[in-house]
């Protein structure tokens, strides 16, 4: 028996932030507003050249600079903290490489850390860096693909024998050599997707203060997940877990970028233990654009079988990923990139190679839908089966979408694409948008020499997937807690940095236990109390950590109903729990606040009288899986004009219409949406991670890398469609990436058409004016 | 490579009560002194170092700085005058549309809250607006220096390239002076960014004087496109005696175009550039034709 | 020739209104007003996104003006009047803009936040009834990676049409 109605329930309203209060006001707390009594600045002395041998660093007249308290080069840092050891399991050479906290022989990039300086303030830090000399013996840098695959250039890792990194390695689904048989015709394209970056408000940043009497270390970090940041420092610190507590308080973004503990945060904690001082290093922008890490460098060969009549049948795709200096996330991204390929198509085949190559430039890092390339890939590759065969783009996509009720309804890859609405999203977009008047007046616009285009473009988003059955166990643990002040406190490894988690996750439970908003508290961000998890991503959160904390919230509120009867002599079913009250017909007064009912309850249990089998431990720890609907998805549509003359773009329409489940917070929701879009707005017309051929970075500033500004982000329309309940209880899914993952092939599919009257043939995902007036032939490449 | 270090370098600071003083700094600085004003391009540089100043001596008490006037000979705008003062500036508002229209391409409120007109001009990066402006203007600057008193520098004597003036370094800037503009001119300032307020890729300023439909005489300056904004007129563009505007202005874009090696960065090519050039030079001086009175006295934008 | 105290390095006295206060400091030259406000007068609500001009996440009033204070020396402000986010609120009581922005869901990460605040707050000081695309550009110097600014630009917005949205939260 629910006492909440649905219209009061905070499940599926845009309630205001419980975090905003503070952010409004500037009392936010980011990791470089906390002070600390007797704490130091760190600042790093990095390489100025992409590839070099370091032969001596000169640490000396820095060691006597003012304010300077300790200078530690690349060899000293390998006494106070291990190297960091990769494992490339595809590799061919073994790939196994290691490497430094602090380069030690090798720069492998430009701003490859060198020295760290630890100083009474950051610019005396600074100061010192500047008088650190270091004897480098130059390299040939190794800057593209095709350098990392000449044996005649140095290899930036001597172990891995050259500077291939994995593969090429080919997994077969389907009949691919029978498709490409049967087919009338196969398109081919090279498509190319740039290297772009996170680039979050707030760029990487610790706080490090080692209590040598306790032999502690207290980290304040800014972090996707304090679990993982922990593991991570111990293991290279060779520090027992339990002598390090890791707390995040504000983290001003990440969209990937702020996993675990890098290279400069190691460093800093080391020197915190070696110092038994506070030490405090704020990256700034010239560090976070040039070593943070980027990502998406990815290119592919792709071939696709196709009827005259446009159905798809099957794709033939070489991948190669440039991971940059030093290898992390790429070797895991060609697995998604490969299983999510097929999409909400109807492929009956698909051969995928993959390799990785290193390279002199900035390690590839998870950006928001790390694998979109499949997307974009595919969403592309459909434009230009479409634009060969002579048929619309909308009749191709139509034709090979699945349908809902068709069966088995599951990529060739393996998944299982039950509950999807991709096919329904395209028609709803088509609608909204009027496609057959815009085309008309497209038609009437190019007689007049303006360049209308419209693009699609439609996926599907493991959020966080379908089950896989006989897979690995894959679950998230939320834990809940009645206090003795009657407040619901919701434990979660989920590591809010925009999300508003603090909101979501309070909704789900205060809805789910009888109580007002005010009175759950979502717990973050402490080593101390989180439950175990890795933290946020994978568009986890919804499906998972929310259908945890519902579970977790119901059989706590069973367990106080069940106690509660047992103290009142009632049976539970007459009691209920309605705006953080015990209420009920047998409850004297008609109602009781649960703090009272907490200390009845904790009375009972000491004094022996709660009958043997009640479960007087107010807690509750549950683990989710994310339930039965793990799809998020839908279709994007945008209407571009493009002046020929000087290639600007100008975005008319955007919009999208898309299917996350049951809303937990449709303003959270849509904020997701339009800041993903933003940022796939950025990727095609904005930014790009640049270097030149001698692997010198050219994006190192604001004015250099571009970030969108409200002028540059059209009104962004959302449609939500209504989504097919597989799950009795938990039906939301996530949509932290579904926005980025969408909007580039959506708006290069726009330009593209805009300018196909010029014959121009769209194969990347950067288009800045310059490129397009090259496309459209006005001047030369 | 840009530092990665982005606290500002050390430095002495003064703020003299008196141009005077102020020189007299200057004079002692020896060249490794600076003078700072809004400071708005100036400490960005600082903060990659990519000037290292001993001694900012900022102008900030210097008393009659500020201020926007007019005499018989045109608009004279003080050193301290910001870019956001000279933008709601009646007397700019009313006798210098060209320099209202190059103003509202700069930056962003809070750069132009403080950033100043003659900061910009001494500042001379070859992708601002202003000297542009100033070149087809026909702008003088005032330069004091302590031991030589005052001069006058005319603004196409002034950019000698990127970051460099005919300033010496004991010279201080007090005011800029925009001539009136002659009746029957049309202006127009024209860029294409990567975004708004970013610095152009190509800037166009254009003056057009007209005599019914024939041009009379034509001045343009591009930035973006060279180490330095340079003026060209009809004569230069080899397009004297061209009586009718149609047909002149895609000319005047291929001859600009033409005769332009432009640099190249990640935000353009050259060829890019020089295309722009063509295409933003027509389109300028067809935007200042037409705003162009045929009977004489100047329009608006 | 430079007294010595006025050498690189050397301390300078300043003083300057900060949201209504008369504050002291010593500050070197190069001491920005953004690293004096944040670090010696505690005030940390005004951030450094970018330290190069570009984000706008450290504007701040300074004698009315939005300003970028990392583009400010704190010497430079001798004398002048500052106002920063932690002014916006009054007796504990949120601005209307604060509470629009609020109402909105306008932020994010929060990252941003106080100097969108500050250059929105002199949008509306100077145009009280700004339209979509006057906000637009008022706010297009600051940048904000999370949002895709319309949540802001609603927030503006309804801060200067006074109205009231729907805040479940209060319940």
């Amino acid at each position: 028996m629910r006492a909440l109605v649905p219209a009061e329930r905070y499940t599926g309203a845009s309630v205001r932030r419980v975090e905003d209060e503070r952010l409004l006001t500037g009392r936010g707390t980011y990791v470089a507003d906390v002070r600390l009594p007797g704490m130091l600045h760190a600042a790093f002395c990095r390489s100025p050249l992409p590839h070099a041998r370091i032969v001596a660093v000169h640490t000396e007249s820095a060691r006597l600079a003012p304010g300077v308290v300790a200078v530690f080069d690349g060899a000293q840092m390998a006494q106070m903290a291990s190297p960091v050891a990769s494992l490339i399991e595809s590799s061919p050479s073994g790939g196994k490489v290691s490497f430094g906290i602090l380069a030690v022989d090798k720069a492998r990039l430009v701003g490859d850390p060198v020295a760290l300086v630890v100083a009474e303030s950051r610019a005396l830090a600074e100061d010192a860096c500047e008088l650190i000399q270091v004897d480098y013996e130059e390299l040939a840098p190794v800057v593209t693909v095709e350098q990392a695959l000449d044996p005649n250039l140095p290899a930036i890792f001597e172990e891995l024998g050259g500077n291939r990194l994995f593969g090429p390695e080919t997994k077969v689904f389907g009949n691919v050599d029978g498709a490409f048989a049967r087919a009338d015709r196969v398109v081919r394209a090279s498509i190319h997707q740039h290297r772009h970056q996170n680039v979050p408000m707030e760029g990487r940043a610790i706080l490090a203060s080692f209590d040598p009497s306790s032999g502690q270390l207290l980290v304040r970090a800014s972090t996707q997940g304090v679990n993982t940041t922990r593991r991570m420092l111990a293991e290279q610190l060779r520090m027992p877990l339990d002598r390090l507590r890791v707390v995040a308080e504000d983290v001003g973004g990440s969209f990937g970028l702020k996993f675990g503990a890098s290279r400069e945060e190691v460093a800093c904690c080391a020197a915190s233990r070696a110092l038994g001082r506070p030490v405090r290093w704020i990256e700034d922008r010239w560090e976070n654009l040039t070593v943070s890490g980027q990502a998406r460098e990815e290119s592919f060969e792709v071939e696709a079988a196709v009827t005259a009549g446009g159905l798809i049948l099957a794709l033939r795709v070489q991948m190669v990923i440039d991971s940059g200096a030093y290898p992390g996330f790429a070797p895991l991204v060609v697995d998604t990139v490969r299983e999510m390929m097929p999409g909400p198509y109807r492929l009956e085949a698909l051969a995928f190679t993959s390799s990785g190559v290193v390279t002199n430039k900035a390690s590839y890092v998870a950006y928001r839908g790390p694998w979109a390339a499949e997307t974009f890939v595919r969403e592309r590759m459909v434009d230009l089966v479409a634009q060969e065969l002579g048929i619309s783009a909308m009749e191709v996509r139509l034709r090979n979408l699945a349908t809902r009720d068709e069966a088995p309804l599951r990529m060739v890859t393996g998944p299982s694409l039950a509950g999807i609405t991709a096919r329904d999203s395209l028609l709803r977009a088509a609608e909204m948008v009027d496609l057959a008047s815009l085309q008309e007046h497209q038609r009437q616009l190019r007689e007049e020499g303006r360049y209308l285009g419209v693009g699609f473009a439609t996926y599907i988003e493991p959020a966080p997937g379908p089950r896989q059955e006989g897979g690995e166990e894959n679950t998230e643990r939320v834990r809940v807690e009645l206090d003795r002040e009657g407040s619901l406190l919701v434990h979660t490894a989920q590591m809010p940095h925009g999300q508003g988690h603090r909101t979501t996750l309070a909704q789900v439970a205060a809805d789910e236990f009888g109580m007002r908003l005010g009175q759950v508290r979502v717990m973050v961000g402490d080593t101390q109390r989180t439950p175990e998890g890795f933290g946020t991503g994978g568009s986890r959160f919804a499906a998972m950590a929310g259908g945890a904390a519902l579970h977790g919230a119901r059989r706590l509120r069973g367990k106080v109903l069940e106690a509660a009867a047992q103290i009142l002599d009632l049976a539970p079913a007459e009691l209920d729990i309605s705006h953080g009250e015990l209420v009920g017909p047998g409850v004297p007064g008609g109602r009781l606040p649960l703090a009272e009912l907490v200390r009845r309850i904790e009375l009972a249990a000491r004094s022996g009288q709660l009958p043997p089998g009640t479960d007087a431990d107010l807690t509750a720890t549950e683990d989710f899986d994310g339930g039965q609907s793990g799809w998020s998805g839908g279709t994007h549509c945008c209407v571009v004009e493009v002046d020929p003359d000087t290639g600007l773009v100008r975005i008319l329409r955007y919009l999208v219409v898309e299917d996350c489940g049951d809303l937990i917070n449709p303003a959270v929701v849509d904020g997701q949406i339009r800041g993903g879009v933003a940022q796939g707005v950025g990727a095609v017309l904005l930014e790009r991670s640049a270097y030149d051929p001698q692997g010198q970075y050219l994006s190192a500033t604001l004015m250099d890398y571009l970030l969108p500004t409200s002028l540059d982000i059209p009104h962004i329309e959302i449609e939500h469609l209504i989504p097919v309940r597989l799950d009795p209880d938990v039906n939301f899914r996530g949509v932290g990436e579904g926005g980025m993952i969408a909007a580039p092939p959506t708006i290069c599919n726009a330009i593209a058409d805009a300018i196909s009257p010029f014959g121009a043939k769209v194969l990347e995902q950067h288009l800045p004016p310059a490129r397009i007036v090259e496309l459209i032939g006005a001047i030369s490449a | 490579m840009l530092s990665w270090l982005l606290k500002l370098p050390p430095f002495a600071y003064r703020a003299p009560e008196s141009l005077e003083e102020g020189l007299e700094l200057l004079a002692a600085g020896d060249g490794e002194a600076r003078v700072l004003a809004g400071g708005q391009s100036l400490i960005p540089m600082l903060a990659l170092r990519l000037a290292r100043p001993s001694l900012l001596v900022d102008l900030r008490r210097v008393p009659g700085l500020a201020e926007v006037k007019e005499d018989g000979a045109g608009l004279r705008i003080g050193a301290l005058t910001t870019e956001l003062v000279a933008e709601r500036d009646p007397l700019v508002r009313a006798r210098s549309p060209l320099l209202l229209e190059a103003l509202d391409f700069i930056g962003h409120p809070a750069i132009r809250s403080r950033g100043t007109v003659v900061g910009s001009l001494c500042h001379a990066d070859p992708a601002a607006e202003l000297p542009a402006a100033a070149l087809v203007l026909g702008a003088e600057l005032t330069a004091r220096s302590l031991g030589r008193g005052s001069r006058t520098i005319p603004a196409r004597d002034f950019f000698l390239g990127p970051f460099t003036t005919a300033l010496e370094f004991d010279e201080v800037v007090t005011e800029v002076r925009v001539p009136a503009a002659p009746p029957a001119e049309g202006t127009c300032f024209l860029e294409v960014s990567r975004r708004p307020g970013d610095f152009a890729m190509v800037g166009v300023a254009a003056a057009v004087t007209r005599e019914g439909d024939r041009v009379v005489d034509l001045r343009l300056a591009l930035t973006g496109v060279g180490d330095r904004p340079r003026l060209l007129t009809l004569d230069e563009l080899g397009l004297e005696g061209r009586a009718s505007s149609e047909g002149l202005f895609s000319e005047a874009g291929r001859s600009v175009g033409a005769r332009l090696r432009p640099p190249e960065d990640l935000h353009a090519s050259a060829t890019y550039r020089r295309h722009l050039s063509t295409v933003l030079t027509e389109r300028a001086l067809r935007t200042a034709f037409g705003r162009a009175d045929i009977r004489g006295g100047a329009a608006g934008a | 020739m430079l007294e010595p105290e006025v050498g690189q390095g050397a301390l300078l006295s300043i003083r300057l209104q900060v949201n209504g206060e008369e504050r002291e400091g010593e500050v070197e030259g190069r001491t920005t007003l953004a690293d004096f406000l944040r670090d010696q007068l505690g005030l940390t609500g005004t951030h450094l996104g970018c330290e190069h001009g570009v984000c706008g996440a450290c504007t701040v009033l300074l004698d009315s003006l939005p300003t970028r204070s990392c583009l400010v020396l704190a010497a430079s402000a001798d004398g002048c009047r500052v106002e920063t986010v932690e002014g916006l609120a009054r007796d504990g009581r949120l601005s209307r803009l604060q509470q629009a922005m609020w109402d909105s869901h306008s932020f994010q990460c929060g990252f941003c936040t106080p100097g969108f605040l500050i250059q929105a707050a002199a949008l509306l000081a100077e145009n009280p009834t700004p339209t979509e695309a006057e906000v637009r550009h008022a706010l297009s110097g600051n940048l904000c990676r999370c949002t895709g600014y319309e949540s802001i630009v609603r927030g503006v917005l309804a801060a200067a049409e006074g109205r009231e949205l729907a805040g479940e939260g209060s319940k």
